[in-house]
């Protein structure tokens, strides 16, 4: 039972990592920048979504519909303002870039909601469901759900849509996309957009999980480069593979050699991949 | 002719004037002032615990001020403290300890954040012979050094664990079978080294005993495998965000015990705030705590007259790295107007002497350079409220059993 237990964590941990990392692995894929702002995003959503809560009693169940037109405008806009200008810059100028961003965004934050770890408590507490002794705590199964219904939005988005075509196309050959008349600027805002979105929605399901602080910025950022790395770059798959992947390789790690050596387990793993299988276990290879 | 040219020196001499008399004017003012050089990781991960540390410098510095300054040989001098950020990266808290030593014209130094930083930071200040007061080093590996300059406010991890161990066994004698889960960081392991120790020396069995990493944003795994042994006494170490979490994921899979203690986090009113419920019957320990009642002979007085200082500064109540940190400062004052004299080594040596009830409580150092006068309070939060189980002069209640 306890084997069990330890699966359905790592499931449910999975699957909230996917979440994390999507719109990283989007925006990684796409415009071939890595988004070192994505962390702090994600601590803003949660931020958000606790201001609501406090303030205004709204349920972080609605926060998600808040948080997805804000944060995409947001991103759309620094993408269109500011990294537009460098996006054809080789990869360690957007990389400064988004880390200046990112040192801006967080040290405002920890000025404007102090370094405190806060937490949102919901009350009534959603409790947990126990099925054969397997406990999960209800406000993780929902957030799982939510995850996989971005995921799924997302995949639909890319797959149905005439602007996820674009930017599939984009990924895959960005002359060939100009020639077939895409705006290619609109769909790189488009899709920094959409990945601030996501990032932004990851934060508001995060906050009701883990204590909120701008510190933790750099932790959601680790783990979304490691998903994105097993995983494989610019798939919608793949980051959810990816996450499974980390989590299960966190979960049976800690129960065998200790919670302390989880974290390198899951880092050599992460160096196994980088030398025999860099594309990830569901990217392209060869696609920078 | 002769006019413009003594229009033109003229033009030339008065900034020249001026600048001689601002400088003049700036050394005689820095004469008056004594600095205090305060190395502190004001960004980064400990970032919250500095803001604490640096909250106990400034009211201290502020109420010095107030009173005219420091009395020294008959002239008061003024409280200068220099902050520098050391981005909770322990090699700059070097760096900005010698800096603020050689560069920054400091006096005094106040200890980097913790035992790990403050230790490493003390052989800069022990190599310059200036004497350094550390606001929250506990861990004795801190103070074996054999160093002369550096003191510490906080006693050993021992005098935590010892009281705390002792209570669970008389008060609660169906707790037989411990686990220990400690933070993988040099005081949160060193205080779960000295729980295993004292366990074991009180006849408790350790079911588990496991570190997790710094940073870690998932205990699932860990504490599924806890709940599996069914331990009565559950002891995790951390600071405040990863105390939280690991409650919030002990709810989250129902585990239930009858003791759950937590250090250092519940010392704090924002694992209280944030916990709700879930913080109530939580035990743990700390070095100081607003409940104590001391008449000091210290700047800030009584207790009670500490609190309301804090209060009035910060709306909101002490906790005991902010105190420990006001402590520092005071005690720097009373040993600076003992010497009458700015004189490293004079101070120093008043430091070592020391031996006065302050707010914080009774000051001694050992010959070590560590205080050896105090008795830690156990505490446990009732009623979204910290309760003093121990020591016995200040307990203000009888220890609850049972964390669901």
């Amino acid at each position: 039972m306890h084997a069990a237990q330890i699966l359905v964590n790592a499931v449910v941990l999975g699957c909230l990592y996917a979440c994390i990392a999507i719109g990283f692995s989007l925006v990684w894929g796409v415009l071939n920048v890595i988004n070192l702002i994505h962390g702090s995003f994600i601590v803003l959503g949660a931020y958000l979504a606790f201001g609501l809560y406090n303030a205004l009693h709204i349920s972080p169940w609605y926060s998600i519909a808040v948080a997805a037109p804000l944060f995409f405008v947001l991103g759309y806009l620094l993408q269109r303002l500011l990294l537009n200008r460098v996006i054809t810059a080789p990869v360690l100028v957007t990389l400064t870039m988004t880390f200046g961003l990112d040192l801006i965004l967080n040290n405002a934050m920890i000025y404007f909601f102090k370094a405190d770890y806060r937490k949102l408590t919901l009350t009534p507490s959603l409790g947990s469901v126990s099925i054969f002794d397997v406990v999960v705590p209800v406000d993780r199964l929902i957030a799982t759900v939510a995850a996989l219904a971005l995921t799924g939005l997302l995949y639909l988005l890319l797959r149905r849509s005439r602007v996820g075509r674009a930017i599939v196309a984009v990924r895959l050959d960005r002359d060939a996309a100009v020639l077939m008349g895409v705006d290619v600027k609109s769909i790189y805002a488009i899709a920094f957009g959409l990945g601030a979105a996501l990032a932004g929605c990851a934060g508001v399901l995060m906050a009701l999980i883990f204590p909120i602080s701008p510190l933790t910025s750099s932790g959601y950022l680790g783990k979304a480069f490691v998903v994105c790395v097993l995983g494989g770059l610019g798939s919608v798959s793949g980051a959810l593979a990816g996450g499974l992947l980390l989590a299960l390789v966190e979960g049976i790690g800690s129960t065998f050699f200790g919670p302390a050596h989880a974290t390198t387990l899951s880092f050599i793993l992460l160096i196994i991949f980088l030398i025999l299988r860099p594309q990830g276990l569901l990217g392209r290879k060869g696609f920078e | 002719m002769n006019k413009s040219w003594v229009f033109r020196y003229a033009r030339l001499a008065v900034p020249l004037w001026a600048a001689v008399v601002a400088c003049v004017a700036s050394n005689a003012s820095a004469e008056d002032v004594i600095r205090f050089g305060a190395p502190l990781p004001i960004t980064g991960p400990l970032a919250p615990e500095a803001i604490k540390q640096q909250q106990g410098y400034d009211l201290w510095a502020e109420e010095a001020n107030k009173a005219g300054g420091i009395s020294v040989g008959g002239k008061k001098y003024k409280v200068e403290i220099v902050y520098a950020d050391y981005q909770s990266n322990t090699p700059r808290a070097v760096q900005a300890t010698e800096q603020m030593i050689t560069q920054g014209n400091v006096n005094f130094m106040f200890g980097a954040f913790g035992s790990g930083a403050a230790k490493a930071a003390s052989t800069v200040s022990e190599k310059y012979k200036v004497p350094t007061l550390a606001a929250t080093a506990s861990s004795v590996q801190v103070y074996d050094q054999g160093y002369k300059y550096l003191f510490g406010t906080f006693t050993p991890n021992d005098t935590l664990t010892t009281p705390l161990t002792q209570i669970i066994k008389a008060k609660v004698p169906e707790v037989k079978k411990v686990a220990i889960l400690a933070r993988n960081d040099l005081f949160p392991l060193a205080i779960a080294q000295e729980m295993e120790k004292s366990a074991k020396a009180n006849g408790f069995d350790l079911v588990y005993f496991e570190k997790y990493a710094i940073g870690t944003l998932d205990h699932s795994a860990a504490l599924s495998q806890i709940k599996s042994l069914a331990p009565q006494w559950i002891f995790v170490t951390g600071y405040i965000n990863d105390l939280l979490l690991v409650r919030k994921q002990m709810v989250d899979q129902e585990m239930k015990a009858p003791v759950v203690t937590m250090i250092a986090g519940p010392a704090y009113q924002e694992f209280i705030e944030s916990g709700g419920k879930t913080a109530e019957n939580i035990t743990s320990a700390s070095w100081w705590h607003p409940a104590e009642r001391y008449d000091g002979k210290d700047i800030f007085g009584s207790t009670e007259n500490f609190v309301k200082l804090f209060k009035a500064k910060y709306k909101s109540e002490p906790d005991y790295g902010q105190a420990s940190a006001a402590l520092c400062g005071a005690l720097f004052q009373m040993a600076i107007e003992k010497a009458g004299s700015l004189d490293r080594d004079k101070v120093r040596d008043e430091l070592a002497r020391l031996d006065a009830v302050t707010f914080f409580g009774p000051v001694r150092f050992g010959a070590n350079g560590q205080i050896n006068s105090l008795d830690p309070p156990v505490f446990q939060i009732q009623g979204a409220k910290p309760v003093v189980l121990f020591p016995e002069a200040i307990k203000q209640g009888d220890l609850k059993v049972g964390v669901n």
